[in-house]
């Protein structure tokens, strides 16, 4: 009997308190905004540059913490393993011997220059005798190769690390050996972010790595915020900001709102519909939208489709169209590579319906009264097969749409996963993937990827002697110039055969509040974030 | 009732092979693999050699059965393995996402409780009231938003509107009330109308009639014999869904960073992270089996007649 009298005093408890609770209610409103105001600044505010408010005499100057949201975040930040590099990247805390430009030229960042030897084999680095850590200790050959011996270790991505000889010479020159003759060292590795460099003497590289970067670690929530502040010592000149924190959010309407609140102030990876709300409100927002390397293709089964059905096919698929129907998301693409770079120069078709019906009609297929090609009683089908991520489902939808303006039936084939399905069994008529095609301003990595023989994509069985012969050409060329005519060659002669489509680049949008700048908004890839100049006015 | 608990757990063991076995077979028999998510995670592809390699090393081209006895010998010897993507340890990663998760599951009970149950009592009281058609209005809208939608309105409302709260909550007090809101108002208008209905069933027994011809209060005939008696409903009500909250919200937690247990099962699902898919299903199977035998108990608890079975 004592137990039932408890049960029914803590019901009458609860609802006492639900009781005081609805009556307090109506004065919640008045009382709470006191405590939010000063965090937020005015969505409609026409001019929200000032998000510290004039310092009263007696108080400092207001530290300037720019405050981001990222898609992504990882349990450690030891840049070696898995992705975490590109997020110590974007965080400031990491650098590589190489950066690339905006223009995807390769620069010299902890590194002053790389000389190959006359074998091809052999890279000489020599450092930058300024390059530290934020901890103040110089940055030595020594502590590179032990880097980059550790990276071959760690990251399962790059185990032929581990076969390259890596030696220092001197304090401030290191030589690396490669077992074949690679001209990519610097794009492919050099370059890339699991590559940046960490003082491994330091204590805990999981949580607080001692980096060269601009900024060195605050406080890591593994997985959540990331906070870093300015490393007052940067070698490579002065720091404009105070610090930085790195939400992570990977909702795309949080971020909407949390930018409307004035809760942060920029993110990359705009939606469409963000970009809408964000750019008809150019006083509150600036948005930067910019040619990324993120490709949207898809291939063209030749064990299943004639030679004309695949010319039908890409005289059919109205690219600018599909960017445009993408609300400016992606751009329309001629081939792999953006077409700034020296690699990218390649022509293809412009869309011509007509076209498309007579190499149909070419291949012996006559319209049949439901508006589609058929042949022998049968009627022109093709499979498009894709995977629901990167708009590749919409693409396939429209796609679907322009073949049947054509007079050819399209079936959608969506999967969750593609690696597994149909890249793996090459059962499909055409195949939507996505990739990014050009990981650090070299072409070599995709044309490999794509159109070897014996790629992953071979199942789609485009097959070219001549296409080979360039391909281990490109594989060996140093000379950046006629790497570039070789890959436009390539890429062309994949066009021509109609092996591929090439549907549209991502664009890189980013969205800030007005006075902070660099934040990587002008690169086009996805690894770089904030810099030593990155700034909030 | 020792026996009845004994018998309850050797029940459990059953359900934890069956269930693991299942949620071995089909991931294994699903598309994709954790080294291929884990290796062109950011849309770069890997050599298939590479690919092939760390499978091995991963064991992921070994038979199923190997596979899975493997996991489970290391079970039995109390550790759930590491984690695919990060290599950190699975019941590390369960414990902290179980704290956030405990969090938020108590704090949207706490908020449904104070409002449902109050609502319960008003709208039976008040039966076809317009107060009670109001309520009962508002409670099958509530019922029938989905997660996603309120969360994003209470956040465009709270947050952006009103600035009353974060919408960059941080894991403090204040950072739970937006979602543990959120999470709670579908439960509102779930739970006052089953309240409601064993409330209204209480009213109609013949006892509450002869209370109130004997003069008893009505204060007391409410609290002492009508919710009493009403409690195993309500007790049972809230039991359930304590165990589904403890399994973690998946779109609650994504909306409002939340790092509870369901983005945890989510994220391990996306990226075919078998040792956290299996600690998660483990974990939640104990805690629903467990949660339901506490409420058992307490069914005989608050009424001695009620004898578990």
């Amino acid at each position: 009997m004592k137990t039932s009298k408890i049960i029914s005093l803590l019901l009458a408890a609860v609802l006492l308190l639900s009781l005081a609770a609805c009556g307090s209610k109506a004065a919640e409103p008045q009382a709470a905004p006191a405590d939010s105001v000063p965090a937020a600044a005015p969505a409609e505010n026409p001019a929200p540059a000032a998000p510290e408010a004039p310092a009263a005499p007696e108080t400092p100057a207001a530290p300037k913490i720019l405050k981001l949201a990222e898609s992504f975040a990882y349990a450690s930040l030891d840049a070696h393993k898995d992705w975490n590099g590109w997020y110590t990247s974007i965080y400031g805390l990491t650098e590589t011997l190489f950066k690339v430009g905006n223009d995807l030229s390769v620069q010299p960042l902890l590194a002053e220059k790389a000389e190959t030897g006359e074998d091809g084999r052999t890279w000489t680095i020599t450092l930058n005798p300024k390059a530290a850590f934020s901890n103040g200790k110089a940055l030595t050959a020594e502590m590179v190769v032990r880097n980059l011996q550790r990276i071959g270790e760690v990251n399962d991505r790059f185990p032929e690390v581990k076969d390259y000889v890596i030696a220092a010479v001197d304090e401030h020159t290191l030589t690396i050996t490669t077992p074949e003759i690679y001209p990519t060292l610097l794009t492919d590795k050099l370059t890339n972010a699991a590559f940046g460099i960490m003082d491994l003497d330091s204590e805990d590289l999981d949580n607080a790595p001692v980096c060269t970067g601009p900024f060195k670690i605050k406080s890591f929530e593994p997985e959540g915020t990331v906070e870093v502040e300015k490393n007052a010592g940067y070698w490579n000149g002065d720091v404009r900001l105070d610090g930085v924190i790195f939400y992570y959010m990977n909702d795309d309407e949080s971020k909407l709102m949390a930018m409307q609140s004035g809760e942060i102030d920029g993110y990359s990876s705009v939606t469409a519909a963000a970009k809408e709300i964000y750019s008809a409100d150019p006083s509150s927002y600036v948005l930067t939208v910019i040619p990324a390397t993120r490709l949207q293709f898809y291939v063209l089964n030749e064990n299943r489709l004639s030679a004309n059905i695949r010319k039908a096919v890409n005289l059919t698929v109205d690219n600018d169209y599909i960017a445009s129907y993408l609300g400016g998301t992606v751009s329309p693409a001629v081939g792999p590579f953006g077409a700034s770079a020296p690699y990218g120069q390649v022509t293809k078709p412009a869309v011509d319906v007509s076209a498309a019906k007579a190499a149909i009609e070419a291949d012996g297929y006559a319209l049949n009264a439901d508006g589609y090609y058929e042949k022998d009683g049968k009627v022109l089908t093709v499979n498009i097969s894709y995977y629901f991520a990167r708009s590749l489902d919409t693409i396939a939808l429209l796609m679907q749409e322009q073949f049947k303006a054509v007079g050819i039936k399209a079936e959608l084939n969506g999967v969750e996963d593609a690696d597994s399905t149909y890249r793996a069994s090459g059962d499909y008529d055409i195949a939507l993937y996505c990739m990014i095609a050009d990981q650090a301003g070299d072409p070599y990595y995709c044309i490999n990827a794509l159109f070897r023989q014996n790629s992953q994509w071979a199942l789609g069985g485009f097959k070219s002697d001549e296409c080979e012969a360039l391909i281990d050409e490109l594989s060996s060329e140093t000379d950046v110039n006629r790497r570039a005519e070789l890959a436009n060659r390539i890429v062309q002669m994949v066009i021509d055969d109609n092996a591929f489509g090439f549907v549209g680049l991502f664009n890189k949008t980013t969205v800030a509040v007005p006075g902070v700048v660099n934040i990587g908004e002008n690169s086009p890839f996805d690894f770089y974030g904030v810099s030593a100049d990155t700034d909030m006015k | 009732m020792g026996k009845y608990i004994a018998k309850r757990m050797l029940h459990l063991v059953g359900i934890l092979i069956a269930l693991s076995f299942l949620t071995f077979l089909l991931m294994y028999l699903a598309p994709g693999d954790a080294a291929t998510k884990k290796l062109n995670a950011q849309g770069i592809a890997v050599s298939e050699e590479v690919l092939e390699k760390v499978r091995a090393d991963m064991g992921l081209d070994r038979p199923f059965l190997a596979q899975y006895g493997d996991w489970a010998l290391k079970v039995l010897r109390g550790d759930l393995g590491e984690s695919y993507k990060d290599g950190m340890s699975v019941s590390g990663k369960i414990r902290k996402a179980l704290g956030y998760t405990v969090q938020l599951a108590l704090g949207s009970m706490l908020i449904c409780l104070l409002i449902s149950l109050p609502l319960a009592i008003l709208t039976a009281i008040k039966k076809d009231s317009l107060a009670d058609h109001v309520i009962r209005f508002f409670s099958f809208i509530a019922n029938s938003l989905p997660n996603f939608l309120i969360s994003v309105l209470l956040m465009y409302w709270l947050c952006v509107k009103a600035r009353l709260l974060p919408v960059v909550a941080d894991r403090s007090f204040k950072g739970l009330l937006l979602p543990s809101l959120a999470l709670s108002i579908p439960m509102i208008g779930r739970f006052l109308r089953q309240f409601r209905a064993e409330i209204l069933e209480q009213i109609g027994q013949s006892y509450v009639s002869g209370a109130v011809s004997r003069g008893v209060k009505s204060r007391y005939i409410l609290f002492r014999n009508i919710l009493h008696n009403a409690s195993i409903t309500i007790l049972t009500v809230v039991g359930l869904q304590i165990g589904t909250l403890f399994g973690g919200s998946v779109v609650i937690e994504t909306i409002f960073r939340w790092p509870g247990l369901g983005k945890l099962a989510m994220d391990a699902i996306t990226n075919r992270d078998y040792p956290v898919i299996q600690g998660f299903v483990l974990f939640t199977a104990v805690v629903y089996v467990l949660v339901n035998l506490l409420t058992d108990i307490a069914y005989h608890w608050i009424d001695p007649r009620v004898r578990p079975e």
